[in-house]
C-alpha cells in the first residue's frame, strides 16, 4: 500500500537501505537519505564505496537487500515497478545518466536516441521531434544528428546520453560520475547545463568523487565512507572544509612535493586545497 | 545556458499520481535471459574468487586437483553402467560437502546445465525410431510404418528401455563431469590453476588464451548487465518481443565492436610491456606430504571406482 509522506517536499527517501553485491559483498549499509524537490544533491565517496549502486537503486534498477525507498511517497520495489501504471509514472519522472555512455546508447542514430523516450511515452511524433530538435540545439548536437553513437567523441556521447534522458522531461536527474573522462570545456558546459536544469525545476542527484564539481554545484552533500555508510550530510562548504572527514573517507590525502629546493607537505585533493603545512 | 532551456523542460510531467490496476509488466524472455546469463557469469566469477575459504579440497595442491579431474573425467567416460555413475556422483558430492561449498547453489547450477546439455540434447534418442529395443512407453500409433531413404518410422512410436537408459547415462556423465570441473574451479584460485597447468606442460599459448578469457568474461558480463540496466531505466511500458530482439541484435554488434577494440588495446598493452609468446609464472610451491597423501588417496578412489560396477 502506498505510503504518502507527511513531508511532500521530499521527492526521494531512503530508509535504512542496505545492499549486498552477489548476496555476499556489502555494497551499502543502513543508508538513510531524504532528497527534496528541486534540490542539488551530491553523493561523494572514494571508489568502491557504493555511489553507483545507490543511484541504481534510486532509479529502481536494482533493489535493496533490506530497507525501503520511496519516490514521492510511493514505495519503489520489484513489485511496484511491475505495475504498468507505476512503471510509467516513475520512469517518466526519474532519468538516469550512466557513467559509461556507450552502454546507454543503443539506437541507430543520435536522433533516434533522442526520440526513443518520447515515443515510448506515446507522445505524438510532431511533439517528439520538436523535443528532440530543441534538446539537440541546447546541447549543440545538430551536426551529429544522423551519426551512430559509436562515431561520436566522448563528450558528444555524454551529451547524447543526457539528451536522451532530457527528451523524456524527467523531474529527477541522476548523474553517475558525469565529468569523468571529459575535457575541461565539456565539463564546464556540463556544470552550466546542470545549473540551468536545476533552475528549470529539476532535482539533480550527482554521484561523484570530483570535489571541484561539488564545490561548483554548491550541492547538499552526503559522504559515503569505505564502510559503505553515510558518514555525514551537509552543505557543500561545510563538507569541503572538513578536512578530517575527507581524509578519513579517502577523498583527499597528504602528499609531499617540491617547489624548487623546498619540499612541502600538504593535503592533496585534485581540488582547491593547497594549504602548506610546513 | 538558462535561456536556451527548451520550454517543454520547464513544464512538470502530468498528474502527481498514476492509474492503478493497469496490469503487470512482462519482460520478454530473451531480455531476462541475457541479464540472467550475465548474472550467472558474475556469480561464478565471484565464487571462484572466494575459493580461499577453508575446506578439504581448498587445502590440496592445484596440480593434484587437476590430475584428479582429468583422471576422474576419463573414468566417467569409460563407465558403461548407471550404478557406477551414481557411485561417482556420491563420491563427488561427499568431496563438495567436505569442501564446505554451498551445496544447494552448487548443484542447482549443475543440474540446470545437466538438464540442458545432457538430458534435453539426448532425449530424442530415447525414442524407438532412433534406439530400437523394448518399448516401455507408447506415445503415438500411426496407421502404418514409413520409410524415407535410410530412415525408418515405425507404426508405433514410443520410448524404449535401451533408449532411456542411454539418455540417463549421458545425463549422468554430463552431471558428473560438470560436478568435478566446478568442484575444482570453486576450490582453486585461478592463478593456482594456471600454475598447475604450466607445470603439467600445457602450451603457453593455450594458457595465455585461458588467462585473457577469464579476465575478459567478467568485463563482458558487467557490460551486458549495465546495458540491460540502461535499457530498463528508459523502459516505460511493456517491451514488445520484436523490440527486444532488435535491441539484442544492436547490442551484439556493439559488444563485437567493443571486443575488437579491447582486443587491439590489450594486445598493444601487452606488446608495450614486453610480451613474448612465453607465459612466465612465479611462486610455484612444493608439494607437501599432505598433498602426496591426498593425491594417492584420490588416485586409489579413482581406481576403486574404475574397478567396481
Amino acid at each position: 500500500m502506498d505510503r504518502m509522506r507527511s513531508d511532500l517536499e521530499k521527492i526521494l527517501c531512503l530508509e535504512r537501505v542496505s545492499y549486498n553485491y552477489l548476496d555476499t559483498i556489502c555494497a551499502l549499509s543502513d543508508i538513510d537519505l531524504d532528497i527534496g524537490v528541486g534540490e542539488r544533491f551530491a553523493i561523494i565517496g572514494a571508489n568502491g564505496t557504493g555511489k553507483t549502486t545507490l543511484l541504481q537503486m534510486m532509479n529502481g534498477l536494482i533493489y535493496p537487500s533490506s530497507g525501503r525507498l520511496f519516490f514521492k511517497g510511493h514505495p519503489i520495489s520489484k513489485q511496484t515497478l511491475k505495475d504498468k501504471g507505476f512503471l510509467r509514472f516513475f520512469r517518466e519522472r526519474v532519468g538516469f545518466v550512466f557513467q559509461d555512455s556507450d552502454v546507454q546508447l543503443f539506437c541507430p542514430t543520435v536522433l533516434d536516441e533522442l526520440l526513443y523516450g518520447p515515443l515510448q511515452l506515446d507522445i505524438n511524433e510532431r511533439e517528439a521531434l520538436d523535443r528532440a530538435f530543441e534538446v539537440m540545439e541546447m546541447l549543440r548536437l545538430e551536426n551529429v544528428k544522423d551519426r551512430p553513437s559509436y562515431m561520436l567523441s566522448g563528450g558528444e556521447k555524454k551529451k547524447v546520453a543526457i539528451g536522451s534522458v532530457l527528451t523524456m522531461n524527467p523531474e529527477v536527474l541522476l548523474f553517475d560520475e558525469p565529468t569523468n573522462g571529459l575535457d575541461p570545456k565539456t565539463q564546464c558546459f556540463l556544470v552550466e547545463l546542470m545549473f540551468a536544469l536545476n533552475e528549470a525545476g529539476k532535482t539533480l542527484v550527482v554521484a561523484t568523487h570530483d570535489l571541484s564539481l561539488v564545490d561548483e554545484l554548491q550541492a547538499k552533500v552526503a559522504v559515503l565512507s569505505e564502510e559503505h555508510r553515510i558518514e555525514k550530510t551537509g552543505g557543500a562548504s561545510e563538507i569541503l572544509e572538513d578536512e578530517d572527514l575527507l581524509l578519513s573517507v579517502n577523498l583527499i590525502h597528504e602528499h609531499i612535493h617540491r617547489h624548487g629546493e623546498i619540499a612541502h607537505k600538504h593535503i592533496h585533493s585534485h581540488y582547491l586545497f593547497h594549504r602548506h603545512k610546513e | 545556458m538558462a535561456n536556451r532551456i527548451p520550454p517543454f523542460l520547464l513544464n512538470t510531467s502530468s498528474p502527481g499520481s498514476f492509474k492503478k490496476d493497469m496490469g503487470k509488466v512482462k519482460i520478454p524472455f530473451i531480455e531476462k535471459g541475457i541479464n540472467y546469463l550475465a548474472g550467472v557469469i558474475k556469480k561464478g566469477y565471484a565464487q571462484s574468487e572466494l575459493s580461499f575459504q577453508y575446506g578439504f579440497f581448498q587445502k590440496v595442491d592445484a596440480r593434484v586437483k587437476i590430475l584428479f579431474l582429468l583422471f576422474l573425467i576419463i573414468i566417467v567416460s569409460m563407465k558403461k553402467d548407471l550404478l557406477s555413475e551414481i557411485y561417482i556422483w556420491i563420491f563427488v558430492f561427499l568431496l563438495s560437502l567436505l569442501s564446505r561449498l554451498n551445496i544447494v547453489a552448487f548443484y542447482k547450477k549443475i543440474f540446470f546445465l545437466g538438464l540442458i546439455f545432457g538430458f534435453l540434447i539426448a532425449l530424442p534418442s530415447a525414442f524407438n525410431f532412433i534406439t530400437r529395443g523394448e518399448m516401455i512407453i507408447s506415445i503415438v500409433k500411426l496407421p502404418r510404418s514409413y520409410t524415407f531413404w535410410v530412415y525408418h518410422l515405425p507404426a508405433e512410436i514410443g520410448i524404449t528401455k535401451e533408449g532411456i537408459y542411454g539418455v540417463l547415462m549421458l545425463t549422468m556423465r554430463v552431471i558428473n563431469s560438470l560436478s568435478l570441473s566446478f568442484l575444482v574451479l570453486y576450490t582453486t584460485p585461478f592463478p593456482e590453476i594456471l600454475r598447475a597447468l604450466k607445470v603439467l606442460r600445457v602450451p603457453d599459448t593455450f594458457l595465455i588464451i585461458i588467462a585473457l578469457c577469464y579476465k575478459y568474461i567478467f568485463l563482458f558480463a558487467k557490460t551486458v548487465e549495465n546495458m540491460y540496466l540502461a535499457k530498463k531505466s528508459r523502459t516505460v511500458r511493456e517491451p514488445k518481443n520484436r523490440e527486444a530482439r532488435e535491441w539484442i541484435i544492436e547490442r551484439m554488434a556493439f559488444i563485437f565492436r567493443r571486443t575488437q577494440l579491447r582486443c587491439e588495446e590489450v594486445y598493444g598493452a601487452m606488446i608495450g610491456r614486453g610480451f613474448s609468446d612465453r607465459l612466465k609464472l612465479y611462486g610455484f610451491r612444493k608439494m607437501g606430504i599432505r598433498d602426496w597423501c591426498v593425491g594417492f588417496s584420490l588416485f586409489g578412489m579413482g581406481v576403486l571406482l574404475l574397478w567396481i560396477g
